[in-house]
C-alpha cells in the first residue's frame, strides 16, 4: 500500500537510496499502488558521485511492498520493506542489477526485463 | 563422544577396543569421517537411552560390543543411507520434537508437499526439445536480418521461469523493430506462439514468448546491462548456421 508521502528503498544499483513517493500513475485519484504499479518518486537520499540526484523526479515500478500480496492459489507473500526499481519512460530499468527477491507478477504486467536483472524470482 | 566410540565399533576397524584413543582416532578417521559415521547410526531410541556415558564405567565395553553387533547388523540389512538425523543423537529423545519429524520423514520422506501439476521427466525433455528449436529459428532469423553477436543460453537451471535465453545486437532502431517483428512472424506462423512484452521498438526490446525470451539491444545497452555477464553460468547453445 504505496501512497503519496510513502518513502521506499531502492531495489537497484542506478544510485538512489531512498524514494518518496508523489503521485501514482493509472486512474486519476488513485489510492494506493502495489506491487507492479509505476509510481512518480523523489529520490530523497542517493549514493554520491551517481547519475541520479537528491531531490530528482523518477519513475520507479514497486518491487516489494510489507502490505500482503495474495495470489489466486492462496498463497500470500509479505516483505519486510517497501522498495522500488528506478525506470525511465521507456520502462528500462535506470540501473542494471535488481537486489533481493521479487515477485513474478511482474512479469504478468510486462516487467520482464526487470525480472530477468533479478536474483530471486519467487 | 559419541562419534569416537562409534568408530571404534566399526566392523572393518582391526584394533583391539581401548578408551585411551587419541591415535586410534585418526587411524580410524581415514576409513570413515565423522559425519559418514554419524549417518551410519540408526539406532532405535531405546538404545540411545542407554548409551555408555561414562567411560571409566566397566559396563561400557560389553555394552558397546553389543551395539557394535547391532550396528553391524543393521549395515548388513539396509546399505542405504539412514535418515536418522545425527542432531538428535545427543539430544534427549523422549521430549524432543525433532525425533518425532524424523520418524514422520522416515515414513513418507522428505517432501511434505507435491504440486499435482508435475510434468513428467520425458515431457518435460520434449518441451526442451521444442523450446530450443523455436529458440535456434528464432536466431536463424535473427540473423537472417543482421543482427550481430547472437547468442542462444540455456538459462533453465538457473532461472524457474524460462528456458532460453536469446541475446542479439542491433545497430539501429529500425533493424530492431525489423528483427522484433520478423521474430514475431515466425512465431505466430510456425508454431503458433504469440509475444508478451515490448511493441515498440526500445533500446532494449524484449519479447516473451513464455519458455524464450528474447532480448535485443542496441550496442550501448548490451554493454550497459551486460546479461552474458549475469547468467555467466548459463550454457552456450551453438548455433548452426554459425560455423
Amino acid at each position: 500500500m504505496i501512497q503519496p508521502q510513502t518513502h521506499l528503498n531502492v531495489a537497484d544499483n542506478s544510485g538512489a537510496r531512498e524514494l518518496m513517493c508523489i503521485r501514482i500513475i493509472g486512474a486519476s485519484n488513485r489510492r494506493y499502488a502495489h506491487i507492479g504499479d509505476v509510481i512518480i518518486a523523489v529520490i530523497k537520499e542517493a549514493v554520491p558521485n551517481m547519475p541520479l540526484e537528491r531531490s530528482e523526479v523518477v519513475r520507479a515500478v514497486v518491487v516489494r511492498t510489507c502490505k500482503e500480496l495474495k495470489r489466486d492459489n492462496g498463497m500470500i507473500i509479505r516483505y519486510d520493506d517497501n522498495a522500488a526499481v528506478v525506470i525511465d519512460q521507456e520502462r528500462n530499468p535506470k540501473g542494471t542489477r535488481i537486489f533481493g527477491a521479487i515477485a513474478r507478477e511482474l512479469r504478468q504486467l510486462h516487467f520482464t526485463k526487470i525480472v530477468s536483472l533479478a536474483p530471486e524470482v519467487l | 563422544m559419541e562419534i569416537k566410540s562409534a568408530l571404534l565399533l566399526l566392523p572393518n576397524s582391526s584394533l583391539p577396543f581401548t578408551t585411551s584413543s587419541g591415535p586410534l582416532f585418526s587411524v580410524h578417521r581415514r576409513h570413515l569421517n565423522p559425519p559418514e559415521a554419524q549417518k551410519l547410526l540408526p539406532l532405535p531410541a531405546t538404545k540411545l537411552n542407554s548409551w555408555p556415558v561414562d567411560h571409566n564405567g566397566g559396563g561400557y565395553v560389553s555394552s558397546s560390543l553389543q551395539m557394535g553387533r547391532s550396528l553391524k547388523h543393521q549395515l548388513s540389512i539396509s546399505p542405504g543411507p539412514s535418515v536418522f538425523s545425527p542432531m538428535a543423537l545427543g539430544s534427549d529423545t523422549s521430549v524432543d520434537t525433532d525425533d518425532m519429524f524424523d520418524d514422520l520423514f522416515k515414513k513418507y520422506g522428505k517432501v511434505v508437499f507435491r504440486s499435482s501439476d508435475q510434468k513428467s521427466a520425458t515431457a518435460d525433455i520434449d518441451d526442451d526439445a521444442e523450446s530450443l528449436s523455436f529458440a535456434v529459428a528464432a536466431a536463424k532469423v535473427a540473423s537472417e536480418v543482421k543482427a550481430g553477436d547472437i547468442r542462444v543460453l540455456f538459462v533453465k537451471p538457473l532461472v524457474y521461469w524460462t528456458r532460453f535465453f536469446i541475446i542479439a545486437t542491433a545497430f539501429s532502431r529500425p533493424q530492431i523493430d525489423a528483427i522484433g517483428t520478423k521474430i514475431r512472424d515466425m512465431a505466430e506462423k510456425q508454431f503458433g506462439r504469440v509475444a508478451a512484452g515490448d511493441s515498440k521498438p526500445n533500446s532494449w526490446t524484449l519479447l516473451d514468448f513464455g519458455d524464450v525470451v528474447v532480448h535485443i539491444f542496441l550496442p550501448p545497452q548490451r554493454a550497459f546491462y551486460n546479461l552474458e555477464e549475469f547468467y555467466g553460468n548459463a550454457t552456450l547453445i551453438e548455433l548452426p548456421f554459425e560455423s
